[in-house]
């Protein structure tokens, strides 16, 4: 029931209720909040608290499968460049979104409907279709460029119809070319499209980062504190966009996505279309199973994914990986003690994006010296890890200043 | 269910590098000065540097055994201070000073503040600091690399014999008089650039330093800033003088190439323990070692001023850190 930020959904079927795909079994509780349906036909066996893989645990409802009766599912791109979304109101297209459970599916997990809802008072001028997916070893966002790209087109329009903007652009990294060159063609056959370009940013990490791609291609640095539509940018995942179209013209609620499922610690790579709750456990044994030098499961990829232990996590609406790391892979950054004392190199500053001094944070917040943190923007830190990566006396960066900052949200929230 | 999966904070994955290998890059760089002594300096060369960097290890080995902390030598910065203090002392040095230095570099100057990391000031400057105020002597005795002409006369093979720098002082201490002349120490340009003058251990050979600097630089071991910085503002401040009175100051890249110019700005300065985080920090930093130690050329009692330099930046690097904060992208509220 916590797939996105903001409030829990609530359940609103029972135990033993029989439910079928796509129908509602968890309704938004407030504004920002997002519904959620049932991927498949079953019998809900119970609802409880299950592991979730950033809360620990959170209410979940467990359905256990009517294996008979198997939905169909249709992977094939369902849009033609004929598409147009002035057929569409802005209301309709935001009820839509709402009521199909869209949230941010790159990982942030913002209810959409919410991000599209046009605000009178900051109007939106530009808005970015993310598909720089910069982490190592996922590739789900390339394969649904290049097979869903107008879907993705569609829903590209259909949130410029929403917040009347019709300055689209489709960001790619120029290490995928064939993405690329796809947009470029359906732009150009898609009359509705004008205003639409394809926007090339330079491959690096951490670019799909919101801040870092909103700079790369409108010039704009979003200010510290601030949000995106501040500055007039509205930022989507490419999932999200094509879920978006779905939801706008099919009324089909988010139930499934694509997943990556990748590393050296897994039998069989790919990506999967697979039913957003399903056991992480499933997945990997559809994949063949962990070999046996795996050493870490991550819901994500290698630099920001979380580690789990438990497999029996479902996969939500925000995880767009599986990676499956061996010993090998992980290398230094290992959590047992190999860390040497901090020799102030200032790798840590020279890498961050936001041009932060790591080392100093970090050394406050282990500390618990928060307000010394803050004097450094600690809470301006997007989390992409690059200072732990780089650090060669290994150590854990990144991982003392998040700690810090749940500290430090913590402490406001106790003294208002 | 799946065995021992491990759990901790992202990222995942890491450059596979460590202190270690970057102590061990600094040694790379060290070793065209390395060669150039041996070759200048023979046998010298092997016993101050053999000495500095065996007495530098034991002490710290022993304060880690006294300190009842983990065994730190595997980072192989006590390697890095021995080969750097060794540098910096004439090639005579007898071994007991060798000694007495090197232990004064790691116990005071490194393992009393926490060991690496903590330490305020270079150690190996650290340890030199203490030999000039103990044997000054000592510390100016030169001899000049076997066979070399200077000037017209054949100098015996390891003579004691005044350093470049040391013949700028007498020079700009008698005004540029006829005998005493900046122009003398200008013939010795291309010699101070090859190595052969007199001078401390590992820092009379421009043309080495100048390779392992580039060395570092390539592997991104070291900021280019610091050593850009250090060599700018002393070049600023010589060029000066030398407009001011060529025949009281040398020329400007006479001074780049003697003394311990270069070592200190590629090597020394470089430490980035003892030095700034922020890249405005660097440049100030730089700038000052420079600018003081030419000040200190020109102007001082000191003939050259690499250390003290080095030294007195150094105990304004928490303050350089403190006003170089960076800014954040996107600015502050």
């Amino acid at each position: 029931m916590s797939q996105h930020i903001g409030a829990p959904a609530e359940p609103i079927v029972a135990k033993k209720d029989s439910v079928s795909v796509g129908q509602e079994i968890g309704s938004a509780q407030g504004f920002v909040s997002a519904p959620v349906h049932s991927p498949v036909n079953g019998i809900v066996k119970d609802i409880a608290l299950q592991s979730h893989p950033v809360f620990g645990r959170a209410a979940a409802i467990i359905i256990a499968v009517d294996s008979e009766d198997k939905p169909q599912v249709v992977t094939a791109d369902k849009y033609g460049n004929d598409f147009n979304p002035q057929q569409y109101s802005a209301e309709q297209i935001c009820q839509a979104i709402r009521k199909a459970g869209i949230v941010g599916m790159g990982g942030a997990g913002f209810p959409t409907s919410v991000k599209l809802k046009a605000n009178p008072d900051s109007p939106i001028e530009t808005i970015i279709i993310n598909g720089c997916e910069c982490e190592p070893f996922i590739t789900c966002d390339y394969r649904m460029m290049l097979e869903w790209t107008q879907q993705i087109m569609a829903g590209a329009l259909l949130a410029g119809r929403a917040l009347d903007c019709g300055n689209i652009y489709i960001a790619i990294e120029d290490n995928k070319p064939a993405a690329a060159e796809a947009f470029r063609l359906a732009i150009e056959k898609t009359p509705a499209a004008a205003g639409t370009k394809v926007a090339l940013a330079e491959t690096k990490y951490p670019q799909g980062g919101e801040r870092q791609l909103i700079q790369a291609v409108t010039g704009i640095d979003v200010p510290v504190g601030g949000i995106p539509p501040m500055v007039g940018v509205l930022v989507a995942n490419v999932a999200t966009t094509a879920a978006i179209a779905d939801a706008v013209v099919l009324n089909a609620p988010l139930i499934y996505r694509v997943v990556t499922v990748a590393g050296g610690g897994i039998e069989k790579c790919g990506n999967f279309y697979v039913p957003i709750g399903t056991p992480v456990q499933e997945l990997i044994d559809f994949c063949g199973g962990l070999k046996s030098d795996a050493q870490k499961v991550l819901l994500g990829g290698p630099m920001m994914g979380f580690a789990i232990g438990d497999l029996s996590v479902p996969i939500t609406k925000t995880c767009g990986a599986i990676t499956v790391l061996t010993e090998k892979e992980i290398g230094n950054a290992k959590s047992t003690g190999r860390q040497t004392p901090c020799i102030r190199c200032g790798r840590c500053l020279d890498v961050c994006p936001i041009n932060l001094n790591p080392t100093r944070i970090a050394h406050a917040a282990e500390h618990q010296m928060f307000d010394v943190a803050e004097s450094y923007h600690m809470t301006a830190c997007i989390e992409c890890g690059c200072c732990s990566y780089v650090c060669p006396a290994n150590i854990e960066i990144s991982g003392h200043i998040k700690t810090g900052k749940i500290m430090v949200a913590r402490q406001k929230k106790r003294m208002p | 269910m799946n065995q021992n999966l491990e759990i901790s904070p992202s990222p995942h994955i890491s450059k596979r590098h460590s202190t270690a290998s970057v102590m061990l890059d600094v040694i790379i760089g060290l070793l065209p000065a390395i060669i150039a002594a041996g070759l200048f300096f023979r046998a010298r060369a092997a016993i101050v540097i053999g000495v500095c960097v065996l007495s530098c290890v034991v002490s710290e080995w022993l304060c880690n055994v006294i300190r009842k902390k983990p065994n730190s030598l595997g980072d192989f910065s006590a390697v890095v201070t021995g080969i750097i203090l060794a540098f910096s002392v004439p090639p005579l040095l007898p071994w007991w000073a060798c000694v007495i230095g090197s232990a004064f570099a790691i116990i005071i100057g490194k393992m009393v503040f926490g060991g690496l990391g903590a330490n305020i000031f270079n150690p190996a400057m650290v340890g030199r600091c203490f030999l000039v105020a103990c044997f000054g002597m000592l510390m100016a005795t030169w001899t000049v690399p076997a066979d070399v002409r200077l000037g017209d006369v054949q100098i015996i093979a390891a003579k004691t014999q005044a350093t470049p720098l040391a013949m700028s002082k007498e020079a700009i201490k008698a005004k540029g008089t006829e005998e005493k002349n900046a122009a003398l120490v200008n013939k010795l340009f291309k010699n101070m650039f090859i190595g052969s003058v007199g001078g401390c251990l590992g820092e009379t050979s421009s043309l080495a330093l100048l390779l392992g600097g580039a060395y570092m630089l390539i592997r991104r071991t070291i900021s280019w800033i610091i050593p850009v910085a250090v060599l700018l503002g002393a070049f600023v401040f010589a060029s000066l003088g030398w407009l001011i009175n060529p025949d009281v100051y040398i020329q400007p890249w006479i001074h780049l190439t003697g003394g311990g110019l270069l070592i200190g700005a590629f090597f020394i300065a470089t430490d980035p323990v003892t030095a700034p985080l922020t890249k405005r920090g660097m440049w100030i930093f730089g700038l000052g070692i420079g600018g003081l130690t030419m000040l200190i050329r020109m102007v001082g009692e000191y003939p050259e001023g690499v250390m003290f330099a080095v030294l007195l930046m150094n105990s304004a690097t928490p303050l350089i850190d403190r006003f170089t904060k960076r800014v954040p992208v996107g600015g502050v509220k």
